[in-house]
């Protein structure tokens, strides 16, 4: 299948769930990607599943010597970007009487600062009709104990998106968001090692979930390659991907 | 292309516009669609562009009466289908001052009233896992002047995508919408026969528009069956194509 043929996608946060979903469907329909993460098993395990259209870097999201050591990479290795998806993020659920502030600090730091300067560092590579997308979460909508700092990065970066995008218009890239409600990934598991407790977590949220389910990351991954390829008259919007959890 | 094999859609107000660009794109992709409309000439040249996988039903979207006959033809033509998109709508422009009590009637009888006992009459024939698209409008979520009565009848639309999507959650159903910003299609021309000012007032929306053109019918089709076929996790929710125009 070769209907992404030529195109170039970096993906912050590429080596699982929604990142490695979407970094797939663009390998399997001939794009070149470059995938950053942080754990070398992650890349190492990534870059043997998507073969030889794909880069993997090390790279921490919530580094600004990183970002502009990625900035140069990405244009060393593909001059320009069509997509540049922002995917990357740092998830620390508690109650917000016990959030420490190493965690508010590292939240922010990924989620919002990093990804702001990822933009500004890396947008002069984008093509004339290419587009960012960031991945917000329903967090920066509705009120959910536990997401409290998590949130309102979310919501700073749906932020982003409306201005980003109204800033890219004379370059010609869109910016979108998708957000995802409780989706099928290994973040959980990152975020509960306690396994009975993430069990119990994916229980409550599943029969929280208007359809009675977790999403599956390639059913995020479909939302940002519409937004990335079909989507050219939209921009500055967010999809959500979440059972209609923040709609209804 | 077979991308659409299989599928079974009903587009209301499927012979100009953005409905004709669907009914094609489905039509092209290998899909069964039937269209209404109500002009003999546009359902004729409407079947004829549509060929065999086309079948063009005269139907007047305000009338019950015509609602209840639909369906049973769609039952006897489908029997179940997969697609329900409700895109039969008309724009009157008129300062507040002079809106009379007819045309305000005409708005919410066909761009409100109309698709609510449309998708009462045909939801129970659309397949588990199918879907209802809406066609509603910027102007639902944005104060425009000229167009209160429309405006208002696209903001009861965009909330039966709310209120029918958590109904149709047990039926497995989903129900979205686009929201066209200024779309090339022949609506502004019926609404304005006087060619000076149609050609004044699209001048206008250009230029206020942050991508400074029009969208095309094929832009908001492409939204239309992103949301019908991949946008599986999604209900409930309102898509833009507007040039951005709702979002920045």
């Amino acid at each position: 299948m070769d209907q992404y043929q030529g195109k170039t996608a970096v993906i912050l946060g590429g080596t699982s769930g929604i990142g490695l979903a979407t970094a797939k469907m663009l390998v399997e329909r001939g794009a070149r990607v470059l995938v950053t993460g942080r754990s070398q098993a992650g890349l190492e395990s990534t870059k043997a599943e998507l073969g030889e259209s794909a880069l993997v870097v090390s790279s921490d999201a919530g580094s600004l010597k990183d970002i502009d050591a990625l900035a140069e990479r990405a244009k060393d290795a593909f001059g320009a970007l069509d997509l540049l998806f922002l995917n990357a993020g740092a998830a620390h659920f508690a109650p917000f009487e016990q959030t420490t502030e190493a965690g508010y600090d590292e939240m922010f730091d990924v989620n919002a600062k990093g990804a702001f300067f990822t933009v500004q560092k890396l947008a002069p590579l984008i093509n004339r009709g290419g587009t960012v997308i960031f991945t917000t979460a329903i967090s920066n909508a509705k009120g959910m104990p536990m997401f409290a700092a998590a949130g309102a990065t979310k919501a700073a970066t749906r932020s982003f998106v409306r201005t980003f995008a109204a800033g890219l218009l004379p370059q010609g890239i869109r910016v979108n968001a998708v957000s995802p409600g409780p989706i099928d990934t290994p973040n959980w598991g990152k975020a509960f090692p306690d396994k009975d407790m993430a069990a119990q977590l994916t229980g409550q949220l599943s029969d929280g979930n208007p359809m009675k389910r977790l999403g599956a990351a390639e059913e995020v991954a479909k939302a940002v390659l519409f937004l990335t390829f079909d989507a050219t008259y939209t921009t500055g919007a967010e999809i959500p991907v979440d059972g209609g959890q923040s709609q209804i | 292309m077979n991308r659409y094999e299989g599928k079974k859609v009903v587009v209301i107000g499927g012979t100009s516009g953005i409905g004709l660009a669907t009914a094609k794109m489905l039509a092209d992709g290998g899909g069964r669609v039937l269209v209404t409309g109500r002009s003999q000439a546009g359902l004729d040249s409407t079947q004829k562009a549509l060929g065999g996988n086309g079948i063009a039903v005269s139907s007047d979207a305000r009338s019950l009466a015509d609602i209840d006959t639909l369906a049973a033809r769609v039952k006897s033509e489908f029997d179940s289908f997969d697609l329900l998109f409700v895109n039969a709508g008309f724009s009157m422009f008129a300062p507040l001052a002079n809106v009379d009590e007819a045309s305000f009637d005409e708005m919410i009888n066909l761009n409100a009233k109309g698709p609510f006992f449309a998708v009462q009459k045909l939801s129970p024939l659309i397949s588990r896992g199918g879907s209802v698209v809406f066609t509603t409008s910027t102007a639902n979520v944005k104060g425009m002047p000229m167009v209160a009565a429309y405006g208002g009848a696209k903001a009861a639309l965009r909330s039966f995508a709310r209120t029918f999507a958590a109904e149709l959650l047990p039926a497995g159903i989903r129900v979205n919408a686009v929201s066209p910003g200024p779309t090339d299609t022949p609506i502004i021309g019926k609404a304005f026969p006087d060619k000076a000012m149609a050609d004044h007032l699209t001048g206008e929306m250009r230029q206020a528009n942050p991508m400074k053109r029009f969208g095309t019918p094929e832009e908001v089709a492409k939204a239309v069956l992103f949301l019908a076929f991949d946008a599986t996790f999604t209900t409930g929710f309102e898509l833009a194509v507007d040039g951005g125009l709702s979002q920045l």
